[in-house]
């Protein structure tokens, strides 16, 4: 009998921002994709780390507000107020759909499952969110199928990402065991339990363990559902009962399909798309060696070795490294506290790079970030991406700006290895009125090769350059005013002096007003009449009057 | 006289404090400034040096003047070939606005030449912010690195230059007036100070010799120049556009003690 585990990675696309930068923990994250008319609909949203506060309507924690995808930004920023007050909705991180970097995101997590079984496959949707791993026979080497689940979602949470894991029999089954795993807690529910996050079926008993679960658990569309919900079907078990031969006659084909992939009736291969293995080289140590008495020579000559076992293979295949995991085993002692998570190092590179001595560098900017273990067993490169590298036969007069393009490659690899991915980016103008939203930091792509994502687009400018200042402050500052023309404060003019940096700064001349107003779809509406105004030093500054409350603000420095 | 004559005669030797050492005859490229040509040492910027903006006051233009000579560097024909180059921006406080400069980029494009490429980096730390710059100087490919440091340390200088002269990227950092009496391994300092008038596109700027090997040699004729800044294409401007604009009329202060603003 086949054995299937699924892990299910609930909002994926905003989990993977966390992922990239947990900051955002802190704030509400939307995934929205620009529809027509620029109505802006969630994809998905998250609140990793909702304030503690008491609810309006008696104490406990108030339930998570009600967003559901599809819904358009605007309510649901309505919605978000409700439920935490107008401040939420400031403080919201709003970013645009990208459905090819999730799926990437998520291929790279199905590589890294692939220490639980050889058989590693995406769940077969448009935004797949689950990773099936075929495990039939491999859990016996985790110590058995709840010890393999448990080590799943825990492995996974130690990297940040929320994950739910079930094994059963089937694909079908499996699938909906993860979509709810707290029906197999046995414990009585508390309000501040954790969910349960992994479940395991005994085989051949789907049907039994999972009866109770909604319908929708079966994988079926909205229609479908509908149709159950018309004549009192609304869980597995409600569908069970029903002969197939009823099924087949009084609902649509895809019900009997999936309910027969659910059962194990008819197959549902998984299909790796994935290519060839990867390869993989470990180091292991006789005894435990302490790092701190290793030079850092000798460990970078080990890595060195590692990663030159993993990039031949690569090599021989035409690819190149696009991302490497370093990974030191540490050794916990004989206490009871039992093996230690590794110590991992990721290595991302922007370009597939078949150079040793590069990848080795990267490396060491990102060891010289991490706290390393006292003591280790071993350590171990692991190649999770590779991708076709670029290899052109040197010709005769360009050859010294083609090798300027790849330093240039490696550049940004060694800026994001040591600043960060998210530190190093290369802005594109997108279309959107507000300055602050005027431009994006794409991810610095290989020259000449790069694309630009498909949420940016080459825009163009809202305003001539000569309107946008070289400095913009992350924050408008509020101006202290301390003179204006009542007569003609009304019509918007600029104030006459102001303070600002405790100089006190006399307008001359002034440019505007220019009047930046969002669209309510877009969420708290922005209405300001900006003024370029220069000083009687010469000084260019870019000011705004909040049209809600007339207050002023410095937004930007013509530096 | 003395000094000068012996700084004449090592000029003409070709090796000027190290400097001049091993470079070409074309490594200079013009600023597109003709005025501001005249105050650098080689009549326009040397390839793999550094160029300090000693601003005086933040909105002084220093960083719009610098990130245009960046642009022109970048967008240099003879440089450039068939691959674009590259301008990194290290902006440590997070404050550069690009799309002031992106549309300046786009003329490379309209001359038929790729646009050169604008990358920033945020550094989180000083020491990152001097590791940044040190690594963008090293790298062929990178015409241009732009970022205003609040304290350089001499010995990161030095580096930042010797790094710069492999790879002939230019150095082009904004500083505080204040940072003048500090030692410096540019090749150049110029202080740049706003003038009042000009108009909406172009921005008048008065530039000075601030230091640097060149700046205390009695050969140097012009000390202070003025210029116009195109804010809309990021180059000089046009002769005509330079003439100081009439400011616009200030409307009678009615009220001159201090009063909190309500406009509402």
């Amino acid at each position: 009998m086949p054995r299937i585990m699924t892990i299910w990675l609930p909002r994926w696309a905003v989990q993977r921002r966390l992922i990239d930068n947990p900051a955002l923990r802190k704030v509400p994250v939307f995934v929205c994709r620009r529809e027509r008319r620029g109505v802006m609909t969630i994809v998905s949203w998250a609140w990793a780390l909702p304030p503690r506060m008491e609810s309006v309507h008696g104490g406990g924690r108030p339930s998570p507000p009600r967003i559901p995808p599809g819904m358009s930004l605007a309510e649901g920023m309505a919605v978000l107020a409700l439920a935490h007050g107008s401040r939420a909705c400031h403080v919201a991180e709003i970013d645009h759909d990208d459905p090819a970097a999730d799926r990437a995101a998520l291929e790279r997590l199905a590589r890294h499952s692939r220490r639980f079984a050889p058989i590693v496959a995406l769940e077969d949707v448009e935004r797949p969110e689950c990773i099936h791993v075929d495990v039939t026979g491999t859990a016996g080497f985790f110590g058995g199928e709840a010890a393999l689940v448990r080590t799943a979602a825990w492995t996974l949470a130690a990297r940040g990402i929320h994950a739910r894991v079930a094994i059963a029999d089937t694909v079908g089954a499996a699938w909906a065991a993860a979509h709810h795993t707290e029906s197999f807690d046995q414990r009585p529910a508390q309000p501040f339990r954790r969910r349960r996050r992994f479940a395991v079926v005994p085989p051949g008993e789907q049907a039994a363990a999972l009866a109770g679960l909604p319908a929708a658990a079966l994988r079926l569309d909205a229609a479908v559902l509908a149709a159950l919900r018309e004549v009192g079907i609304d869980s597995i078990g409600g569908i069970l009962k029903v002969s197939r031969k009823s099924l087949a006659s009084r609902f649509p084909s895809s019900l009997a399909v999936r309910l027969a992939q659910f059962t194990g009736g008819r197959a549902e291969p998984l299909a790796p798309t994935f290519g060839e293995e990867l390869p993989r080289a470990v180091h292991v140590f006789d005894v435990p060696v302490s790092l701190r008495e290793m030079e850092e020579d000798t460990i970078t000559a080990i890595i060195e070795r590692l990663v030159e076992r993993c990039v031949g293979p690569l090599l021989a295949r035409g690819e190149g490294v696009t991302s490497l995991q370093v990974r030191f085993e540490r050794w916990a002692g004989t206490g009871e506290r039992g093996p230690c998570p590794p110590v991992v190092i990721d290595v991302g590179l922007y370009r597939p790079s078949i150079v040793v001595r590069h990848v080795v560098d990267l490396v060491r900017l990102r060891m010289a970030r991490v706290r390393l273990p006292r003591e280790v067993e071993s350590v171990a490169v692991e190649v999770v991406a590779a991708a076709l590298a670029v290899c052109r036969q040197r010709s005769l007069f360009s050859a010294e700006s083609e090798s300027a393009a790849a330093e240039v490659g490696m550049l940004f690899d060694r800026l994001a290895g040591r600043l960060g991915a998210k530190a190093v980016f290369e802005p594109r103008i997108v279309d959107d009125a507000q300055p602050e939203h005027a431009w994006v930091g794409a991810s610095p792509a290989a020259p000449g090769g790069g694309a630009p994502r498909a949420s940016v687009t080459r825009a163009r400018l809202a305003a001539p350059a000569e309107r946008r200042p070289i400095w913009l402050l992350p924050r408008p500052v509020p101006l202290d005013v301390m003179a204006v023309v009542p007569a003609v404060a009304d019509a918007g003019r600029p104030p006459v002096r102001f303070r600002y940096g405790g100089e006190i700064h006399e307008v001359a001349t002034a440019h505007g007003p220019e009047r930046i107003e969002t669209a309510w779809w877009r969420g708290p509406i922005v209405r300001r009449d900006y003024h370029m105004v220069e000083t009687r030093s010469g000084g260019r500054l870019w000011i705004f009057r909040r049209l809600k409350d007339g207050a002023w603000f410095l937004h930007g420095v013509f530096a | 006289m003395v000094k000068g004559g012996l700084f004449a005669k090592v000029l003409q030797a070709g090796d000027f404090a190290g400097f001049s050492a091993g470079w070409r005859e074309g490594d200079v490229v013009p600023t597109g400034f003709a005025p501001l040509d005249r105050l650098l040492p080689a009549g326009g910027v040397r390839l793999g040096s550094l160029v300090e903006w000693l601003s005086n006051g933040e909105a002084s233009g220093a960083a719009a003047l610098a990130s245009a000579v960046a642009c022109r560097l970048a967008g240099d024909a003879d440089r450039a070939g068939d691959a674009p180059s590259t301008i990194v921006v290290v902006d440590r406080k997070g404050r550069f606005y690009p799309p002031a400069v992106l549309g300046w980029l786009e003329r490379a494009r309209a001359a038929g030449r790729p646009a050169p490429r604008l990358v920033v980096a945020r550094p989180a730390h000083e020491a990152d912010e001097v590791w940044a710059i040190d690594q963008a100087l090293r790298c062929r490919g990178v015409s241009a690195v732009l970022a205003w440091p609040e304290r350089i340390h001499s010995t990161a200088m030095r580096r930042w230059q010797l790094a710069a002269r492999v790879s002939l990227a230019v150095g082009l950092f904004v500083r505080p007036l204040a940072a003048s009496h500090e030692p410096s391994w540019a090749e150049a300092r110029i202080a740049v100070a706003a003038q009042p008038g000009g108009s909406l596109t172009v921005r008048r700027l008065r530039l000075s010799l601030a230091g640097g090997p060149w700046a205390g040699e009695p050969l140097v004729q012009e000390r202070s120049v003025e210029i116009g800044l195109d804010l809309s294409r990021g180059c000089a401007a046009a002769s005509g556009q330079v003439s100081p604009a009439q400011p616009l009329p200030v409307p009678r202060i009615l009220e001159r003690e201090r009063m909190a603003c309500r406009a509402s």
